[in-house]
């Protein structure tokens, strides 16, 4: 089948499952035919469309660095049709995916630089694939720091590379519950990611930071990063509108003249400023 | 002298295609409604009505069309997407009909290429009918055309003196057609053209600024408390083409199809969350009335508007985006923009 049609997935096969909390799951994914996987290469802050076929397509972001190649890994949370779909598949079986979509997170520009991450909740795997794509660089940067919260212990996601990352010396983890969603033998901090954020103060010089979360936790983070003197070029977030092409036609995802899918998912502040109040 | 087509020769003319294997689409009376459909028998043609209830792109762009079709396996699934898109001709469209595939063809085509809509497209053959009347719907003048542009068109059959159309040949593939059919036309020199201009309504050139200037403008909300929120202005539109991707089958297996959507309706924008970014019928209108004369044209060059009225005619609380215009024309005359530099 030639592919001159924009909407057919590559199929793909499940290689690994991976279950992250209650209601999320990681999926390695390899492609089913050896040609595919040899034309496919994608870049940190990419997208895709991942289908099972009779129950539909949905919008994830690829969660694995694309230093790791030959495979796809995708991590979501049961929401509705297709997510409940992707749940019931078993290693060995078949599915879709379209992409990779979208624009990146311009990684050879921070060269030189410090990171910061700051993720909250399911936030973390579009955030995952830039962290790993650092650390698999790690002498191109300075500092690595990763501030990542999410409401209650059990809702942190990639607990073993929480761990890994906790325990290496060349990056500096902070991770955060919301109020009352500690464990007894918990030995993060306790609060929302804007306030653990601004009391830890890294520095900003010479340091790009890479926000993502929901909207809600934006709005919080966008003006500590101001206040510790951020420029918002040096702020860069993902936007998640809700997305069906990824083509840039059937005309859903945008903000304004802005067509999430084709000129984002990746942004910075800056440009997320000039928005209209449409996300 | 020039080519001209007599009015009773209309039929001939359907036929003469039907007879070179052409499926012919046109308007017809179906159920006391006059609906661009495929004609079985050239009699069948209506020209009765101004416009057709639905437009032109459902035979580019279906209602619902498979973009591949899937068998299950116990662990595998085979993939097909075979295609043809049947040789056509579709006859009497209006001048803003033609217009809107100009406009979807930006869409459908720009970065990456829909082979569904441009294998209709290239498989289609367009004679559109210059109109000889309008009614209070038409705004095809204000968007900078009119009722005997070429633009989208193949061939153009202009009404002239003599019960007549004069043959305007607009694209190789109209005078290829037109050449298969010649024993159908005459030559001669035409009458008086009979085109109805309707009259200018509003300043196209103020829309686009007024409306990136006021995002937020009490005018959202104070006009479109009446909408439902039903999309039927959206599903009639010509020129609108967001849809939506969705698989129907069985255990066996099925088909994904890209199906109309509409911007209209409140789940469109909603986010899995539950947030939604336009959560008010007044921010879909603005949705699409910025889309249509703010964004789309600052991408491709295009209203995402043809002036055909379809939508005014058929809403049922009767809100008129001509009106909402000619609304925003007087504003922007009201309060110009300031010049370029005088902004803080
Ligand atoms: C660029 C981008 C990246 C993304 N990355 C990720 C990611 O990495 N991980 C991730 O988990 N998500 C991600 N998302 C969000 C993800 O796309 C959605 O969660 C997913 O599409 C949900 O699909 P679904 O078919 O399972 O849900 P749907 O069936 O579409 O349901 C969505 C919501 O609607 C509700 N709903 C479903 N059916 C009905 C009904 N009949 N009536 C009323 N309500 C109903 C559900 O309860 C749910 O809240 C991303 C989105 C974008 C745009
Ligand atoms: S047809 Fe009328 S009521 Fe229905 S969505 Fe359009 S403007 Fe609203
Ligand atoms: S997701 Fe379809 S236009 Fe952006």
């Amino acid at each position: 089948m030639a592919r001159d049609n924009i909407y057919l997935p590559y199929l793909m096969k499940v290689d690994g499952v991976r279950d992250e909390t209650r209601d999320v799951r990681t999926l390695r994914l390899k492609f089913a035919r050896d040609e595919d996987a040899a034309g496919f290469s994608f870049k940190a802050g990419q997208f895709g469309e991942y289908s099972v076929f009779g129950a539909g397509e949905c919008t994830f972001c690829i969660a694995n660095s694309p230093t790791r190649a030959g495979y796809i890994e995708c991590t979501f949370r049961k929401a509705g049709r297709v997510t409940k779909a992707l749940r019931d598949l078993e290693v060995g079986d078949t599915m879709g995916f379209r992409g990779p979509y979208g624009n990146v997170f311009p990684l050879e520009s921070w060269y030189g630089k410090s990171v910061l991450f700051i993720a909250g909740g399911i936030a973390l795997p579009p955030m995952r694939c830039v962290i790993w794509n650092c650390l698999d660089l790690r002498d191109k940067f300075k500092d690595i720091t990763v501030i990542y919260g999410a409401r209650t212990v059990g809702d942190l996601v990639y607990k073993d590379e929480l761990r890994e990352w906790g325990e290496r010396p060349d990056m500096k983890l902070i991770q955060t519950v919301d109020p009352g969603g500690e464990t007894p033998d918990w030995r993060g901090q306790i609060g929302f990611v804007p306030t653990v954020l601004e009391k830890a103060a890294p520095p900003s010089a010479d340091t790009i930071a890479v926000v993502c979360g929901p909207p809600i936790m934006l709005k919080f983070t966008f003006p500590v990063l101001d206040r510790l003197g951020f420029a918002r070029t040096d702020v860069y977030t993902t936007m998640e509108n809700r997305m069906k092409c990824g083509l840039g036609k059937c005309g859903r995802c945008n903000v304004g003249a802005i067509y999430i899918c084709k000129e984002g998912p990746v942004f910075t502040a800056e440009q997320v400023a000039r928005m209209p109040a449409e996300y | 002298m020039a080519r001209l087509l007599a009015k009773e020769k209309l039929g001939a003319l359907i036929r003469g295609a039907m007879d070179k294997k052409y499926r012919v689409v046109g308007p017809a009376r179906e159920h006391g409604i006059v609906l661009f459909g495929e004609l079985s028998d050239p009699a069948a043609l209506c020209l009765d009505e101004l416009n057709t209830q639905n437009s032109v792109k459902e035979f580019f762009f279906p209602k619902t069309e498979p973009i591949l079709k899937y068998a299950l396996g116990k662990h595998d699934v085979a993939l097909a997407d075979d295609f043809a898109a049947p040789r056509t001709v579709l006859i009497g469209g209006r001048a803003c009909d033609a217009r809107s595939l100009v406009a979807l063809d930006r869409l459908f085509g720009w970065d990456y290429k829909d082979k569904f809509y441009f294998a209709r497209r290239e498989a289609t053959c367009v004679i559109t009918l210059a109109c000889d009347r309008f009614d209070e719907a038409c705004f095809c003048t204000s968007l900078g055309f009119g009722p005997r542009a070429p633009e989208g068109s193949d061939v153009l059959l202009v009404p002239v003196e003599g019960d007549a159309y004069l043959v305007e040949v607009v694209t190789d593939k109209g005078g290829a057609l037109v050449a298969e059919l010649a024993d159908i036309f005459t030559e001669g020199t035409p009458g008086a053209e009979k085109v109805a201009y309707p009259e200018k309504k509003f300043e196209l050139a103020a829309i686009k600024p007024w409306l990136e200037r006021n995002f937020e403008h009490p005018f959202w909300n104070e006009e479109f408390l009446a909408c439902l929120g039903c999309g039927t202005c959206t599903y009639q539109c010509p020129a609108c083409y967001c849809f939506d991707i969705v698989d129907e089958g069985d255990i066996h297996g099925g088909q994904r199809c890209k199906n109309w959507d509409s911007c209209q309706l409140a789940l469109f924008t909603r986010h899995t969350s539950g947030h939604n970014p336009r959560p008010t019928q007044a921010s879909r209108w603005r949705q699409r009335l910025s889309h249509k004369f703010a964004y789309y044209p600052g991408k491709f060059g295009y209203e995402a508007c043809v002036g055909c009225g379809r939508c005014i005619r058929n809403c049922p609380v009767g809100l008129s985006i001509l009106d909402k215009l000619v609304l925003i024309g007087r504003e922007a005359a009201a309060a110009p923009a300031e010049p370029a530099g005088a902004q803080p």
